[in-house]
């Protein structure tokens, strides 16, 4: 832990390649994220960002280019680094039938944690879901779903996290609640990648902002260069220069 | 090699307690099998035939229909939340899921098989001789060998469009072994043969197990990741 | 595009493959003594066992080429498993059209349950797996790793299948006695044979290549068509610079469900 790679980086993307069969879908996309920093991907449809997650996962491996988290390649061979990376995505990764502890346990099992007990706890009041933890999870909303989820993507505590469209199916009461727990991420050191269409509340939470269209970073830089109020001008500009509207 | 099994383990407990929570399989398992005894006893002339003489084909058979209508969901819990993915994404070998899958289904289809001798045993007044604990070997290193293969089976159909249906199409033709050495054993077993007689058969059923075992978990990775 | 070199060797293979079988014909027909016991229907077997070892070699392809699939993921060598495959069905349905016929007036049924015959059916079983879930598979590129694994799973349970029916036969001896094809064959019925294995091995190689080469084509034009450019890999035909360049802007909306 702590041993950083070559470059300092805590997470390490260097000229990623995806192919599906014909299709491109990530085309040579580079970057690189320090201790506590947040970026959000935007993109329109079709543009590659889940992909990209996948690949920043390792859920998928590289056409070409490589990953590394906290220095160590992402790869099948040794497995070690899945330890150091937590996933949101609008799939809850949750077994219905099963309370939300045991959900969290088995997870805690399965990333063969000591300390099990004392992490669901802690995680569980974290995100407000303690009283409930004997519920099953069928019996809860899309909300508490996904505090949840992200309750079982922090278990182990990954130095990074990644967001694959947190909000999709949560109304606005969820999204705050979410949004309150997910800022507190920043507090910690965490390094966050958060994949999303919803621009405004990707804005509230980014560092940096890169702009995804046909598998490339049409742009990428820090959140202060960007336009507050003209974002959304300036996005559609970006990815129109690209991609022609339908 | 203690964290392997503490992950395997994780993974047969949750899938044994939701089976147990859900009870879906459990039934429809048990009822499938109840009613083909059933079905089975107004397809037979008892003037001509007596049932002991088929009995060992038809448990056999009905072990792998009861069976396959139990593996041909094995993903179907992990698929609704996308539970599968968070599995994969934790540092478990993809080889232990496999095996655990293949356990958890064991156990389900040992309790089918059971019953099957069970309700077979009764509707018919079979008498299944005198070595028990051999006749379990038998079948249960069969069943070991048929729920490898269908857990395998039943990865690859869950990412279909015919879904279940395939399932039987694509285990059906390699089970031929298991039905010739287990059927043959068990008519054996029930007829009061030496279990020399029989230990040849259980030897090729453990080849069968072994071979559909170790290739499931050598390819499961190709079904489940990209 | 053009089949190219492919194209060259299946029409040339093909062709000595369509020639020998027509050769095969006239030597069964009009040159190879008949079978003493057997009589005029054991000439199917000059058919009849060519295509068997053909749909066997075939398969052996399909799970050799599937699991180099696997480890290297080359795309070429999937579609030389779906090549394999494909002109392996053909043959296999070829030995259980001949089977039952030569069974018909030999042992007077059509169908017996020959130990070979049966496995030859399983086979043919096992590929019609291989094909649906092909076909049935959602993801593409999914659909190649799951038939790889159909076919790699296959064959390394066949030699128990067909140790299995062999031992089953050994158990309840048919009403007619079989009598295999032993090295007491008669010089011109082993020379006829030795025609029959060759001719097919090569027809079949000739398909195999022929649809080989159109599996190159059709991937080579769903890359053009969605990268707008010539595919880098070498697609077999040798590198025509006037391969027209379809214009780099049409590139279409492909995204598949990833």
């Amino acid at each position: 832990m702590g041993t950083s790679g070559p470059s300092g980086a805590v997470l390490d993307a260097r000229d990623l390649v995806r192919e599906f069969g014909v299709f491109r879908a990530v085309d040579g996309i580079s970057f690189q994220l320090g201790s506590g920093e947040v970026l959000a991907v935007f993109g329109p449809n079709g543009a590659g960002k889940t992909s990209l997650l996948r690949l920043l996962s390792g859920e998928l491996l590289p056409t070409e280019g490589s990953v590394r988290i906290d220095g160590d390649l992402l790869s099948r061979a040794d497995q070690s680094w899945r330890l150091n990376l937590g996933v949101l995505s609008h799939d809850s990764f949750l077994y219905n039938h099963l309370t939300a502890e045991e959900n969290l346990r088995f997870y805690g099992r399965l990333f063969g944690l000591a300390d099990v007990s004392e992490r669901v706890q802690s995680r569980l009041e974290e995100v407000g879901l303690w009283k409930r933890r004997d519920s099953r999870v069928r019996t809860f909303s899309r909300g508490m779903r996904q505090r949840l989820a992200l309750a079982r993507a922090l278990l182990h505590d990954p130095r990074v996290v990644f967001l694959d469209e947190p909000y999709t199916g949560l109304d606005a009461h969820a999204a705050a609640l979410l949004n309150e727990v997910l800022e507190s991420l920043k507090d910690g050191d965490r390094t966050v990648v958060l994949v999303t269409h919803n621009l405004s509340k990707g804005l509230m939470l980014a560092d940096r902002v890169a702009i995804q269209v046909r598998g490339r970073f049409e742009h990428l830089g820090p959140r202060s260069g960007v336009p507050d109020n003209g974002f959304e001008h300036f996005y559609r500009e970006v990815v129109e220069s690209v991609e022609v509207p339908a | 090699m203690r964290g392997y099994l503490g992950q395997l383990s994780a993974i047969v407990w949750k899938d044994l307690v939701v089976e147990l929570r859900t009870k879906e399989r459990i039934l429809s398992m048990g009822g499938f099998t109840v009613l083909v005894g059933v079905l089975f006893n107004y397809g037979l002339d008892r003037s001509v035939v007596r049932p002991q003489d088929l009995a060992a084909g038809w448990i056999w058979v009905t072990i792998v229909f009861t069976g396959v209508l139990g593996l041909g969901r094995t993903f179907e819990m992990e698929r609704s939340e996308g539970a599968l993915r968070g599995v994969l994404m934790s540092p478990v070998p993809r080889d232990a899921i496999f095996l655990a899958k293949v356990l958890s289904n064991f156990v389900l289809t040992m309790l089918a098989a059971i019953l099957v001798f069970a309700i077979f045993g009764l509707f018919f007044d079979l008498s299944f001789g005198s070595h028990p604990l051999v006749l379990l070997a038998v079948v249960a290193t069969g069943t070991l060998g048929f729920t490898s293969l269908g857990t395998l089976y039943s990865g690859v159909t869950a990412g279909t469009t015919m879904g279940d249906t395939l399932l039987p199409i694509l285990v059906f033709p390699l089970l031929v072994p298991m039905v010739i050495y287990g059927v043959t054993a068990t008519a054996g077993l029930f007829a009061g043969l030496p279990v020399s007689e029989v230990s040849g058969n259980l030897r090729m059923l453990m080849a069968f197990a072994l071979i559909t075992t170790f290739a499931g978990a050598g390819l499961f990775r190709f079904i489940v990741e990209e | 595009m053009q089949l190219g070199r492919i194209g060259i060797s299946a029409a040339i293979l093909g062709g000595l493959g369509v020639l020998g079988t027509l050769f095969l014909h006239w030597m069964v027909f009009f040159w190879v003594p008949t079978e003493a016991t057997m009589g005029i229907v054991q000439r199917i077997f000059y058919i009849h066992v060519p295509s068997a070892w053909v749909a066997f070699l075939a398969f052996g392809i399909v799970a050799l080429a599937g699991a180099v699939y696997l480890w290297l993921g080359d795309e070429r060598l999937d579609q030389t498993a779906l090549a394999a495959a494909e002109g392996g069905m053909i043959f296999t349905t070829i030995v259980l059209i001949t089977g039952p016929l030569w069974a018909v007036i030999a042992w007077g049924t059509y169908w017996t349950w020959e130990p070979r015959l049966t496995l030859t059916l399983l086979l043919w079983f096992i590929y019609l797996g291989y094909f649906l879930v092909r076909r049935t598979t959602e993801n593409p590129q999914a659909a190649k790793r799951f038939a790889a694994v159909v076919g790699i799973v296959g064959a390394v349970n066949i030699p128990l299948i067909h140790v299995s029916v062999l031992w089953f036969r050994s158990l309840h001896p048919q009403p007619v006695v079989l009598k295999a094809e032993g090295p007491t064959l008669h010089p011109d019925m082993l020379l006829t044979l030795m025609v029959g294995l060759l001719s097919f091995t090569l027809l079949f190689l000739g398909i195999f290549l022929l649809r080989f080469g159109v599996a190159r084509m059709e991937y080579e034009i769903a890359y053009r068509e969605a990268r707008g450019a010539p595919s880098p890999a070498p697609s077999g035909s040798p590198a025509s610079p006037a391969a027209p360049s379809s214009p780099p802007s049409a590139g279409p909306e492909a995204a598949p469900s990833e």
